[in-house]
């Protein structure tokens, strides 16, 4: 556990201290700022615009964090051979992984909760003070929905090249939304095919469930039941994501 | 400036304060080594190329061994196997009487990669807080023996900036001081001088003598034969992935077929037997210094002048340097004592 912690904070202190995290922060900032400035042209709207628009910039925010430093995370340590201070040492590749997953979750975690403040603050501006339920819900459900898509990053980068692994990681992120529809194509589809596609619907991470704009729109909060099943398919997916990696990882030579 | 430590350092690296309460394994080999192998599959054709073949040796305890070979000879490969960051495809070997490869094998060891290379964006000292923790040490205890450490090997005026602006020299020696942490009882230290300038050489060889001193195993691997005959013990001489030779220092370098140095003070006229007409004679004031080319005669030589009466002042075996045997066995004209790996087996059961 020791190890897992060490890694862990080695990674944050790397990814921060990164100047590609302030690229991406700093894109962050002015997208938040747009949205603002795009409210009054939004026919009356401009309100629930500005946080709908401030919230697809941090979940913007946080899958450039993923893929920006997540992909590159354990291909750039086999390439330049830091991985093997780590792995000389009493520590398991397990460790290791999970360590990796978990510094690039705290980063992202830091840089969207830092971001979903500001955004809170704009919405209660502009909302009142019951935007505050919905908007930390969102923000939370973003947080989690990218932790997912941090072990899938992980499991990428410890398998393929940080390109192949930027490809791979976003096309799972752009598919996760559509996970519903693709179902409904494959209901529509011939028997093999039908069961193929609707197979893959499982395996692609479902992005809809932690997705909250709605909820946002109308100043609801989401239910026990959506936030505890949001949690657990992230934990579950994660699991997943980071096991098959450890599989993986564990047959690797290290030259 | 690699400078020694203080008594903290001198007393934990005593045997009664090892953390897991003194050496249980005493008595083992530090490093065991039986067969261990290597296949690479080409990526492309899928062909097996053998990097390293069945290689064995044994480390003792508490001292320098140094794993010689060109590039390319499968040192570095034999040192990945042992710390579990290659599997070996064949044979098998103990770190401190545990079975290398699983992480609990890497307890007490430290390791010092080739040309290391860290993370930019941490500091000397925060990297040694890190693989401090990494070695089992609690986050406070991580943090004073970085301090020390650092001091040790002359980095205290770069303790706090990121590695990226790190020198090569700064690079190797951060990387001896990580090597260090949790003060191991065996130390893989692959190419450490490289990168250095003579000064950091030199204390580099210093630090390994005192590491020595203190009961520390080192093993290191280079290709820079002074660094090797100057630190060693015992060595293994890998050439294309086998092993041409392994043992003592000494016992490699005096070996059979060279010649002998004999000083003798003669009482009256020297007068060398027949069999004895190949043996070079010259005058050294009131001494006579004879050489005779096949150092297995010398013995006999010895006892026929003692028996004339002849005051015998010293035999030396001709020892060659460490250049001499490696040149020697490279160039295929020595006969370097045999199969190497029936001499570990007779060392074995001599032991035994």
């Amino acid at each position: 556990m020791n190890a897992i912690v060490a890694i862990a904070r080695g990674t944050f202190r790397e990814a921060v201290r990164d100047r590609v995290l302030f690229l991406v922060v700093g894109f962050g900032v002015i997208s938040l700022g747009l949205s603002r400035l795009l409210s009054p042209i939004a026919l009356g709207e401009g309100e629930r615009v500005t946080v709908d628009l401030g919230l697809s910039a941090l979940g913007l925010l946080g899958i450039a964090i993923i893929a920006l430093v997540g992909t590159n995370l354990v291909h750039k340590e086999i390439e330049r051979r830091t991985i093997h201070v780590v792995l000389s040492r009493p520590v398991s590749r397990t460790s290791y992984l999970v360590g990796k997953w978990a510094g690039l979750s705290l980063t992202m975690a830091v840089a969207v909760g830092a971001m979903g403040g500001i955004l809170l603050a704009v919405a209660v501006s502009v909302r009142g003070p019951g935007a505050v339920g919905p908007v930390a819900q969102a923000v939370l459900l973003i947080i989690l929905s990218n932790t997912l898509l941090a072990a899938l990053a992980v499991l990428f980068s410890s398998l393929s090249t940080p390109i192949l692994s930027v490809v791979y990681t976003l096309g799972l992120y752009a598919t996760g939304y559509w996970t519903n529809d693709l179902r409904d194509f494959a209901a529509a589809m011939p028997g093999g095919l039908g069961g193929l596609v609707r197979g893959v619907s499982f395996v692609i991470p479902n992005l809809e469930l932690f997705n909250l704009r709605p909820q946002v729109a109308h100043l609801q909060t989401a239910p026990t039941m959506q936030l505890a099943l949001a949690f657990g398919y992230a934990a579950a997916y994660a699991a997943a994501a980071l096991a098959l990696a450890v599989v993986a990882f564990e047959r690797r030579e290290l030259k | 400036m690699i400078s020694s430590l203080g008594q903290d350092w001198k007393a934990a690296q005593t045997p009664g304060n090892w953390p897991h309460g003194g050496r249980p394994d005493s008595g083992r080999p530090a490093v065991q080594v039986e067969a261990l192998g290597k296949d690479f599959r080409h990526p492309m054709t899928q062909r097996l190329k053998t990097a390293v073949h069945e290689v064995s040796f044994d480390v003792p305890e508490g001292g320098v061994f140094g794993l010689l070979g060109p590039n390319g000879a499968g040192k570095t490969t034999t040192l990945r196997m042992l710390l579990g960051l290659l599997p070996a495809t064949r044979g098998q070997a103990w770190l401190l009487g545990r079975p290398a490869g699983p992480p609990e094998s890497r307890q007490d060891v430290g390791f010092l990669p080739e040309n290391p290379y860290f993370y930019d964006h941490l500091t000397a000292l925060e990297f040694l807080e890190f693989s401090g923790e990494l070695a089992g040490l609690p986050r406070a205890g991580a943090r004073i023996q970085a301090h020390e450490l650092i001091e040790r090997v002359g980095l205290t005026h770069a303790a706090n900036t990121r590695m990226r602006r790190y020198s090569k020299g700064m690079l190797q020696r951060a990387g001896l001081a990580h090597a260090l942490m949790g003060r191991p009882r065996l130390l893989f230290l692959d190419e450490p001088m490289s990168g250095l300038d003579p000064i950091g050489r030199r204390e580099v060889v210093d630090l390994i003598r005192d590491l020595k001193q203190q009961g520390t195993t080192v093993v290191f691997s280079s290709h820079i034969l002074h660094d090797v005959e100057v630190l060693c013990d015992r060595i293994a001489i890998l050439r294309a992935g086998r092993l041409l030779a392994s043992g003592t220092l000494d016992a490699l370098l005096a070996h059979k077929g060279t010649g002998a140095e004999l000083v003798v003070r003669p009482r009256g006229s020297l007068a060398l037997p027949p069999e004895f007409l190949g043996v070079t004679i010259e005058t050294l004031g009131a001494g006579t210094r004879l050489w005779i080319e096949d150092g297995t005669r010398a013995s006999a030589l010895v006892a026929r002048l003692a028996g004339q009466g002849h005051e015998i002042v010293s035999l030396t075996p001709e020892r060659q340097s460490l250049e001499d045997l490696f040149m020697g066995m490279f160039e295929g004209a020595h006969d370097v004592g045999g199969d190497p790996e029936r001499s570990l087996n007779e060392e074995r059961r001599a032991q035994q």
